[in-house]
C-alpha cells in the first residue's frame, strides 16, 4: 500500500507532498502520477491537420498511435496535430498578500499550494509541447515568462516561481491585459488567484480574455479555515492587505458567513460558466492529482 | 403587591451584570488576521440590524433571568382578592407596654406611638373578629373590639419587662385553637434585642411592627450596700448601664436627705461612701440625672443602720481576738459594752463561742448550751486540711487546720470540708475552730478584722435578709417574713411566697412579733434599658422564619390578609427558567445553522 501511495503522488496530501523536496521535485512527482493514472493525454483537443510525430508516452490515447511506424519500425509513435502543437498557454498567477496565509497547522499557504499547481500545470502543458508562459501579479505585475515550448523552459518557470514571494494588494486587470499582449494567437488562460479582488472587473478582464478567443480556466484558491468562521468569542478580523478590520463575534456570524462564501463561491461559478469560463475551486488541502484531473476533464469540452 | 425579604431586592442591582460583562468584553478584542474579511464584512452589513436585535433580545433575556430570580427570592406577595373587607381572623395583640416603651423619641413616648397603630389595627377589626390582647404582663386576654380600643387608651408604661417572643407564642396558644379561617399574632413593640428568648417558633403568622426609632440610654444596672448593716457609715456599690454619651450625675438619698453624690457615665462602678444619722431600716434611693428613658434612672436600697455594738472580750479568746477587736473599737466598729461577748463560754446575752483552748472545758460548754436551749455542741476535736465556704465574709476561702466537730441542727453560716464550722443559734453564734495559728490561718490574714466584724455586727447583732426582685417576679420570703410592708399596708404572706409589686421601691418584711426583720428592694430588670433593636436575623430565629418586621403600609396589607395572600415566587421562577430556555434556543440558533 505505502509503495502505491508513493506512485501516486498526485493523490497525496499537498502538504506531504511539498515535505518530499522543492517545486520541482513535488510537481514532477504530481504529474508523473497524474499521467500514469489517465488513459489518454490531458489538455489534448482533436485536429486533422497532422504536423508531426513525437514519442509515446502513457496515457496517450491509442487512437494517435502511428501503426505504420509501429509496424515498419517497431516504435512507438503518436501523431500530432497542428492545433494542438500551436497551444499556447499562459498562467496568470494571483501573489497578493492574501495568498501569503495558512488557516492550519500541516496545510500550504495559498500561495505555495498555487506556486506547485502552477509548475505541475506547466509540466503537463510543456510535456505535451505546448507553449507556457507565466505572469505573477499583485497590486501590479510582478513577474512575466514568455510562453515557450522548448525542452529546459519548464526550468525557467520553476526559476520564476521560486523566486516569488507575497506582494501587497490584488489587482488583476494589468496582469491579464498583459497576457492579451502575450498570447497574440487564440490560447489557454490559467487564472489561479484567490479571488480576493474587485469581482466585477476581474471578469469584465477575464470575459475579455474569452471574447478574444481565449479558453480561459480559473483556479479559486481557498484556504478550507476561509470556508468557516472561527476563532475567539469576540475577535477583530484583520484583512492582511487593506488593514481593514471587522469587529465580529464567530459563534453569532458562522452560519451567515458561511453561507455568504457558499453564495459568492456560486456566484463566481455561474458567472464563469456564462461567460465560457472554466471554473475550479480548489481548497488548499486538495491533491494535486484531482485538482489537474477535474480541470483536465473539464478542458476537454473546450476542445 | 409587598415583598417578604425586601432585603433581597438589593440583588436587583445584578440585572445590570449582562450589559457589564458585555461591555467589559468587547474592550479588547483579540486580533486575527483574515484573508476572507470582505466575506466577513459583506455577511456582517447583510446582517447586522437581525444580530443586533437578536444581541439586545438576548442580553434583555438574560437581564430578565436575573430580575425573576432575584425578585422571586425576595418572596412577593399580592392579594388574590378584591374589596375591603377581610375574612373572621382570631387576632391577638401584644401591646408591648413594657419599662423600655417609656422612653421619649422626638418628643412623644414609644408606647404612645404604638398605641396609636394598635388602635389603627382595631379600628379595622369587624364582629366577626376574635381578639386577644396581651400586655406586659404577658396575659392573654380575650376582648371585644371596643374593650380592646379602651384598653389600648389607657394603657401605661409598666416597670416591667416583656419577653416578645413568649408573649407570642402565648399569643399564638391563645388563637390557634380559634374556629376562624384566619389566625394572626400582631406584634407592636419597640423589639429591643433583649426582649427575644429561644424557644419554638410561632406556628400563627406573625405580623411585627416596630416603633421607628430607638433612642441612646443610660441607667441603673445595679447597686448593693457594704456592709449590710451600716454602723453608721457604709458603702453603696452602683454599676451604670448604657450606650448613652457622657457623664450625668448620680445621688444616694435617704430619709429625705441626700448623703452622697457622684458624676459617672455609662458603663462605670461608682462607690459612693455615706453616714446615715437615723438608726434602723431606711429607703434609701439612688437617682441619676434624667434621660430619654427615666425607669431606670432611679434604684431603691434597703439601709440597715445601726450603731456599733457593744462588745466584750473575754481573755479565754486568745491574743488575736483580742487585738483585733481592740482595732475594731478604734475603728468605732464596735465600743464597749455587754450586748455582745466574744468568750470561751456561753456568756450573758449574745455570745460569739470560740472553743476553750483546753479540752476538759468543753462539757461544761456543751452544757451550758443546752441549758440556754441551743442544739448544737461542740463534739470530736480534728486536724486536718479544710477551707472555709459559704457566707463567711472576708473569712471565705481561709484554711482551717484544727476544729471541733459541730453537732447539731439549725442554720449553718458556713463550713469546712463540708461539716458546719460557723453557726448561729438564738443569740448564740458557734465558731468550730480557736482563732490561733494553730487552728486556721485567719488571724495572721488581712480578713480577720473584717470577719470580726462580721461576727459581731451581722451575726452576732440579729440575722436581717435583703432580696432583690424586679416587678412582678415572685420571690420566696424567708420563714421569719410573716408579712409585708406595701403602700403602708401590712399584707400577709402566704406560703412563704409573694409577687413583687409593680413599682420600684423598697418593701420591709416583718416577723411575727412586728419585727422588721429584713426588705424585697424592687427595681427594674436592667435588660429593658438595653433599647438597641433585634437584628431581623434574631428575629427570625426566635419567632420563626416568616416573621418580619413590617413598615407601616406592610403592616395595613397583611393585616387580616392571611388566607387571601399569594406568593408569587413559583410565577417568577416559572418565568425565569422560561426565559433561560428561551435565551439558549436563541443563542443555539447560529449553531443551527452552521449544520444546515
Amino acid at each position: 500500500m505505502a509503495q502505491r501511495l508513493t506512485n501516486r503522488v498526485d493523490l497525496l496530501d499537498p502538504y506531504e507532498v511539498a515535505q518530499l523536496g522543492g517545486i520541482e521535485l513535488a510537481a514532477r512527482g504530481v504529474v508523473e502520477g497524474f499521467l500514469a493514472g489517465l488513459h489518454r493525454s490531458p489538455f489534448r483537443g482533436f485536429s486533422v491537420e497532422f504536423a508531426e510525430h513525437r514519442p509515446y508516452q502513457p496515457g496517450d490515447e491509442l487512437r494517435y498511435l502511428d501503426w505504420k511506424l509501429l509496424a515498419r519500425a517497431d516504435r512507438l509513435f503518436v501523431k500530432q496535430y497542428e492545433e494542438e502543437t500551436n497551444l499556447r498557454s499562459m498562467v496568470v498567477l494571483d501573489v497578493s498578500r492574501s495568498m501569503d496565509w495558512v488557516g492550519g497547522e500541516r496545510r500550504l499557504t495559498k500561495l505555495e499550494y498555487a506556486k506547485r499547481l502552477v509548475a505541475a500545470l506547466a509540466l503537463v502543458l510543456l510535456r505535451q509541447r505546448d507553449a507556457t508562459g507565466l505572469i505573477a501579479f499583485d497590486e501590479r505585475v510582478r513577474s512575466v515568462v514568455r510562453a515557450r515550448a522548448r525542452h529546459g523552459h519548464w526550468w525557467q518557470l520553476l526559476a520564476a516561481l521560486g523566486e516569488l514571494e507575497a506582494g501587497q494588494g490584488t489587482v488583476a486587470e494589468p496582469a491579464l491585459r498583459q497576457v492579451t499582449d502575450l498570447l497574440r494567437r487564440r490560447g489557454l488562460v490559467i487564472f489561479v488567484s484567490d479571488l480576493l479582488l474587485d469581482k466585477d472587473l476581474a471578469l469584465l478582464a477575464l470575459q475579455h480574455l474569452r471574447h478574444r478567443g481565449h479558453q480561459v480556466v480559473v483556479f479559486h484558491i481557498m484556504d478550507p479555515a476561509e470556508l468557516s468562521l472561527e476563532g475567539p468569542p469576540e475577535a477583530r478580523f484583520e484583512d492582511p492587505e487593506t488593514g481593514g478590520a471587522v469587529v465580529a463575534r464567530p459563534r453569532e456570524l458562522r452560519g451567515v458567513y458561511e453561507e455568504t462564501v457558499r453564495r459568492t463561491i456560486d456566484e463566481w461559478r455561474s458567472s464563469c460558466r456564462g461567460g465560457g469560463i472554466d471554473y475550479h475551486h480548489v481548497l488548499t488541502d486538495t491533491p494535486f492529482g484531482y485538482v489537474l484531473r477535474r480541470a483536465a476533464a473539464s478542458r476537454s469540452r473546450f476542445g | 403587591m409587598g415583598f417578604l425579604h425586601p432585603l433581597a431586592l438589593i440583588g436587583l442591582v445584578a440585572v445590570a451584570l449582562p450589559p457589564l460583562l458585555h461591555l467589559i468584553g468587547r474592550r479588547l478584542p483579540p486580533t486575527v488576521v483574515f484573508p476572507a474579511v470582505r466575506y466577513l464584512t459583506a455577511t456582517e452589513r447583510e446582517h447586522s440590524r437581525r444580530l443586533k436585535l437578536k444581541n439586545l433580545i438576548l442580553l434583555l433575556l438574560r437581564m430578565a433571568v436575573i430580575l425573576f430570580v432575584v425578585l422571586a427570592a425576595a418572596r412577593p406577595v399580592a392579594r388574590v382578592a378584591s374589596g375591603t373587607g377581610h375574612p373572621p381572623t382570631a387576632m391577638a395583640l401584644v401591646l408591648d407596654n413594657s419599662l423600655s416603651s417609656g422612653a421619649v423619641v422626638g418628643g412623644r413616648r414609644v408606647l404612645d406611638v404604638l398605641a396609636e397603630r394598635a388602635r389603627h389595627v382595631l379600628e379595622r377589626a369587624t364582629e366577626q373578629d376574635q381578639i386577644w390582647i396581651v400586655l406586659a404582663d404577658g396575659l392573654p386576654r380575650r376582648v371585644g373590639r371596643a374593650e380592646a380600643l379602651a384598653a389600648v387608651d389607657s394603657v401605661t408604661p409598666w416597670p416591667v419587662r416583656l419577653d416578645v417572643s413568649e408573649a407570642v407564642r402565648i399569643a399564638a396558644r391563645a388563637v390557634e385553637d380559634a374556629p376562624l379561617p384566619v389566625r394572626e399574632v400582631v406584634v407592636l413593640s419597640d423589639l429591643q434585642e433583649t426582649a427575644l428568648s429561644a424557644g419554638e417558633p410561632s406556628a400563627v403568622p406573625v405580623l411585627l411592627w416596630a416603633s421607628p426609632e430607638v433612642p441612646q440610654n443610660r441607667g441603673i444596672d445595679s447597686a448593693h450596700v457594704e456592709p449590710r448593716v451600716w454602723s453608721p457609715s457604709g458603702e453603696v456599690i452602683v454599676r451604670l448601664g448604657g450606650t448613652f454619651p457622657g457623664e450625668a450625675a448620680l445621688r444616694l438619698e435617704a430619709g429625705g436627705h441626700e448623703l452622697a453624690g457622684a458624676v459617672a457615665g455609662s458603663g462605670e462602678v461608682v462607690v459612693l461612701s455615706a453616714t446615715v444619722a437615723e438608726r434602723g431600716w431606711l429607703q434609701a434611693r439612688l437617682a441619676l440625672d434624667p434621660d430619654e428613658l427615666n425607669a431606670d434612672d432611679q434604684w431603691f436600697l434597703a439601709l440597715r443602720v445601726a450603731d456599733p455594738a457593744a462588745t466584750r472580750v473575754e481573755r479565754g479568746v486568745g491574743s488575736f481576738v483580742r487585738e483585733a477587736a481592740d482595732v475594731l473599737r478604734q475603728g468605732g466598729r464596735i465600743r464597749s459594752g455587754d450586748e455582745v461577748t466574744l468568750a470561751d463560754r456561753p456568756a450573758a446575752g449574745t455570745t460569739v463561742l470560740f472553743p476553750p483552748e483546753d479540752p476538759a472545758l468543753v462539757g461544761a460548754v456543751n452544757r451550758t448550751l443546752a441549758a440556754r436551749g441551743v442544739e448544737w455542741r461542740l463534739g470530736e476535736l480534728v486536724d486536718g486540711e479544710w477551707v472555709v465556704t459559704g457566707d463567711a465574709g472576708a473569712a471565705r476561702g481561709a484554711p482551717v487546720l484544727r476544729r471541733y466537730r459541730l453537732l447539731g441542727s439549725g442554720p449553718v453560716v458556713a463550713r469546712a470540708g463540708g461539716e458546719p464550722w460557723l453557726v448561729r443559734a438564738g443569740d448564740v453564734v458557734i465558731v468550730a475552730s480557736r482563732m490561733e495559728v494553730e487552728w486556721t490561718g485567719l488571724p495572721v490574714s488581712a480578713a480577720f478584722v473584717p470577719f470580726l466584724d462580721l461576727l459581731v455586727n451581722r451575726l452576732a447583732a440579729g440575722e436581717s435578709w435583703v432580696l432583690g426582685a424586679t416587678p412582678g417576679q415572685t420571690v420566696r420570703l424567708p420563714a421569719a417574713a410573716r408579712s409585708i410592708l406595701v403602700a403602708g399596708e401590712e399584707l400577709t404572706v402566704q406560703g412563704g411566697v409573694v409577687v413583687a409589686p409593680l413599682d420600684p421601691g423598697v418593701y420591709f418584711l416583718r416577723a411575727a412579733a412586728g419585727d422588721t426583720v429584713g426588705a424585697l428592694e424592687v427595681n427594674h430588670d436592667r435588660r429593658e434599658s438595653r433599647l438597641a433593636p433585634a437584628a431581623p436575623t434574631a428575629v427570625r430565629a426566635t419567632l420563626g422564619p416568616e416573621a418580619n418586621v413590617l413598615g407601616d403600609r406592610a403592616m395595613d396589607r397583611e393585616l387580616f390578609q392571611g388566607a387571601r395572600r399569594a406568593d408569587l415566587t413559583a410565577i417568577l421562577l416559572t418565568a425565569a427558567i422560561a426565559a433561560a430556555l428561551l435565551e439558549f434556543a436563541l443563542a443555539s440558533v447560529g449553531g443551527a445553522a452552521r449544520r444546515v
